[in-house]
């Protein structure tokens, strides 16, 4: 399953490292509901390093979302403290945890970011 | 009723405005209400007694978190034959709790109905002073044996209000009701409890685990009593000072702010009622002005903004990485992303701000592990004013809003539409840059190769920050000087013509230290001169400019903590006289305000109004009038940390008497500084 969740988690793993991630510690699980289904995500992250797997087992923080929101997510189309606030994830344990992984989702596929100013073109 | 009359309590960013009876009926005029997280919870809130509202005969704001309110049945003219007094009391913790006491003063029994209505909308706090007609979502009520829920759902988003009484009671969708018999002399009482929930889908509130201290009464007590005991002292000659001061201390007890998802920890919020929230600005500002009293709020504050810093590009929220954030939110506008405060990164000056604290809050405390700890943070912040801010590609920092829709069109301070103007008064195109922004970016770069050398470990970036500063100064010196003025331009326009108006912004630069040292008295006499001093304070935009008004909001109001940073720059470039006028005056304002200075106040000359006339619509109290005297009183009395001492070099305005200010707190300990005015010598003489 080549989805962009997995692709996500995948990358993470490889990656093994996230600077943003430097001053945290600690478990965070994603469970990904779908009708009866349940998928899971487990990251350890000690200091930035990172490693996923697939376990269910407790965790410092956990994090409830369809698999198509957290799919958003991983793509740049939703927001995650706005999800959050929303209640479309729901968030149980450290949320500080959940606040410093959600930096690492890109932003939006085609932010333009800060423009620079020509003259005449406007 | 006039919105000064209203009262207000708060813990946290949950608060409650009210009439002067307590009662809440909330119109877009009088946007009064329970609220919590950027939502109100209740919008009505009345209480008769068999039918008949009540009148109010005084209140009392006992502590920032509770008040009481003296009631009558009947009109005005009928007070004196009230044969019942009914008392409110009130207090905001983890929930809203009132307490109803009803005595019987007749010589015979009464049967009462009594009666609370209560109802909400549940708006969103941006949407009060609006008409809400067309909610997305479903309002409900629900009535259970022993409680009255209110409620809004709208997907997964459910806010709820729960009502309960502590002694039985008859709930329905609008209210609940109680039939009392009361013989004479006797008095009845029922505390109604009001739980605020933000419900997620699992049942869970968002919430859980927040809270700055207990909730209970006696909690919050305790923690302010805490607060205060462990400020410095301030005594003065003249009481008004330290009655100023004492004001302030429990009013930055009460803007203190724990953010959502950040483990309790607590920053100053911006302001009461519409501002109880973390803005990067402001809170960065106020633990400037009031680091020498209360630090423990810079490292918080410094480790809150750091850990939502900006990581990738959003054009919605203009995130980008190493940008401090503007304003976060948590009601339903910013959930459905109807507004971008998820949070939103609109201004530029937020970001050299935060290296500015970082420095400043280590020279007072010591705290090098927290230098350390945020040593990428600062570096990324630097970055972002080398990389995403100068939009022009001139060495500058400039702003654009790229949410067109709801974004901010200026990123200062300043921050209203016209703020920013030729002196001819029309509006230059964007991008813009404000000049303010540009010291704070040179202050920025030197003080963080002062850390890059003392604690980073990196002598050559400390010497390419110095060398980007001095060219910085350089460039601004040709760039924004008004000649013919003798001042800085508030701002230039991207093909490089100046917004050549003189305005309070020049104060800030010379706290930056961005000034040539043979302009700074140049600078020195504009501030204190008769178009910008307004025997108050300096006013934002000077007399004489063409959008110069004495209530335009940035164009012509003094404000406090504007004056009060005019007053650190002047006293930074050695105008101790210049900085002990501009603080007598704002702390003479403060008298009228009972310490409690509002936002802004308008800029008449002071011969003329006699007493500082209060803006509209200011919000009060709010963080950064707060921290005003405080900065004042550092600047009076000269305090600098100086080579882990701290330095006191008293400058006090003529006849202001003595000050001490005891167990000021830093890397030295506690230590107590004190000064004395010289005399007033013409008063001496009448």
């Amino acid at each position: 399953m080549a989805d962009a969740t997995t692709r996500f988690f995948k990358d993470l793993d490889r990656r093994g490292y996230d600077p943003l991630l430097a001053k945290s510690s600690g478990t965070l699980r994603i469970d990904l509901h779908e009708g009866p289904q349940t998928t899971h995500w487990l990251v350890r992250i000690d200091r930035g390093e990172i490693q996923v797997s697939q376990q269910d087992m407790e965790a410092d923080a956990v994090i409830g979302a369809t698999p198509a929101l957290f799919e958003g997510l991983v793509t740049g189309r939703e927001n995650g403290l706005a999800a959050l606030l929303r209640g479309d994830m729901t968030l149980t344990g450290d949320a500080r945890l959940v606040v410093q992984m959600e930096r690492i989702f890109p932003g939006p596929q085609h932010a333009q970011g800060p423009r620079r100013y020509q003259k005449g073109v406007r | 009723m006039a919105p000064s009359h209203t009262v207000r309590i708060l813990d946290g960013n949950t608060f409650v405005v009210s009439e002067a009876t307590g009662d809440i009926e909330a119109t877009p005029t009088e946007p009064t209400g329970l609220f919590s997280i950027d939502t109100r919870f209740l919008s009505k809130w009345i209480l008769t007694v068999n039918g008949e509202r009540l009148n109010a005969l005084s209140y009392d704001d006992l502590q920032y978190y509770e008040s009481r309110f003296f009631l009558v049945p009947g009109l005005a003219t009928h007070y004196v034959d009230a044969k019942l007094s009914i008392i409110r009391e009130r207090a905001v913790g983890a929930s809203f709790r009132e307490t109803i006491t009803i005595l019987n003063h007749d010589e015979k029994a009464v049967d009462l109905e009594i009666r609370m209505d209560a109802g909400c909308d549940f708006a969103d706090l941006f949407e009060v002073k609006d008409e809400i007609l067309n909610k997305k979502g479903e309002i409900y009520s629900e009535v259970e044996p022993d409680k009255l829920r209110l409620g809004y759902r709208r997907g997964n988003f459910k806010r709820e209000t729960i009502i309960s009484s502590s002694t039985s009671a008859r709930y329905d969708p609008n209210g609940i009701a109680y039939t009392v018999h009361l013989e004479p002399n006797e008095q009845w009482d029922t505390a109604i409890d009001v739980q605020t929930v933000a419900l997620g889908p699992g049942g869970k509130d968002l919430r859980i685990g927040l809270s700055i201290h207990g909730h209970e009464r006696l909690a919050l007590q305790q923690d302010l009593d805490e607060w205060i005991a462990k400020a410095p002292k301030v005594n003065s000659e003249h009481g008004q000072v330290s009655a100023t001061y004492q004001r302030c201390v429990i009013d930055l007890a009460a803007l203190r702010f724990a953010p959502l998802s950040l483990g309790g920890q607590t920053l100053p919020a911006a302001g009461l009622p519409w501002f109880m929230t973390m803005f990067g600005r402001d809170s960065i500002l106020t633990c400037l002005q009031t680091l020498p009293f209360t630090p423990e709020l810079s490292a918080t504050t410094l480790r809150i903004l750091a850990a939502l810093q900006g990581a990738r590009f959003d054009d919605f929220r203009e995130e980008d990485p190493g940008r401090i954030l503007h304003e976060m939110r948590y009601g339903e506008s910013a959930a459905f992303e109807e507004q971008p405060h998820s949070p939103y990164y609109g201004s530029v000056d937020a970001t050299p701000l935060f290296v500015v604290l970082l420095d400043e809050y280590e020279k007072w405390s010591g705290d090098v592990a927290l230098v350390k700890e945020l040593e990428q943070e600062c570096r990324k912040a630097l970055r972002w004013v080398d990389e995403h801010a100068d939009l022009v590609g001139n060495g500058y920092i400039w702003y654009e809003r790229r949410n067109t829709d709801k974004g901010l069109e200026n990123q200062c301070w300043k921050d209203s539409w016209d703020s920013i103007s030729y002196a001819d008064g029309t509006l230059p195109p964007f991008p813009r840059a404000t000049c303010e922004v540009q010291g704070y970016a040179y202050d920025a770069k030197m003080r963080a190769a002062r850390l890059a050398r003392e604690f980073w470990d990196d002598p050559a970036y400390a010497e390419q920050l110095e060398r980007e500063a001095a060219e910085l100064k350089e460039r601004f010196n040709r760039d924004w000087w008004v000649a013919d003025g003798g001042y800085y331009a508030l701002g230039l326009d991207p093909d490089g013509r100046q917004c050549d108006v003189l305005s309070s912004n020049i104060g800030h630069l010379l706290w930056s230290g961005i000034v040539h040292e043979d302009r700074a008295e140049q600078i020195a006499q504009h501030l204190v001169g008769p178009r910008l001093f307004s025997g108050w304070g300096v006013r934002t935009l000077a007399e004489g400019e063409v959008r110069y008004n004495p209530i335009g909001y940035h164009n012509g109001t003094v404000w406090p903590f504007d004056t009060s940073f005019c007053a650190w720059g002047l006293r930074r470039y050695g105008f101790a006289e210049e900085a002990a006028t501009i603080a007598n005056g704002i702390l003479d304002a403060a008298r009228y305000f009972d310490g409690r200075l509002p936002e802004a106040f308008g800029g008449y000359p002071r011969e003329q109004t006699k007493f500082p006339v209060e803006y509209p619509t200011a919000c009060s109290p709010q963080a950064w009038s707060t921290g005003a005297p405080l900065l004042l009183l550092r600047t009076m009395l000269g305090l600098e940390p100086h080579e882990g001492h701290l330095a006191v070099e008293p400058r006090l305005p003529v006849g202001m008497g003595r000050i001490e200010v005891l167990d000021i707190p830093g890397r030295w300990g506690r230590v107590d500084a004190f000064a004395r005015s010289r005399l007033d010598l013409d008063r001496l003489a009448d």
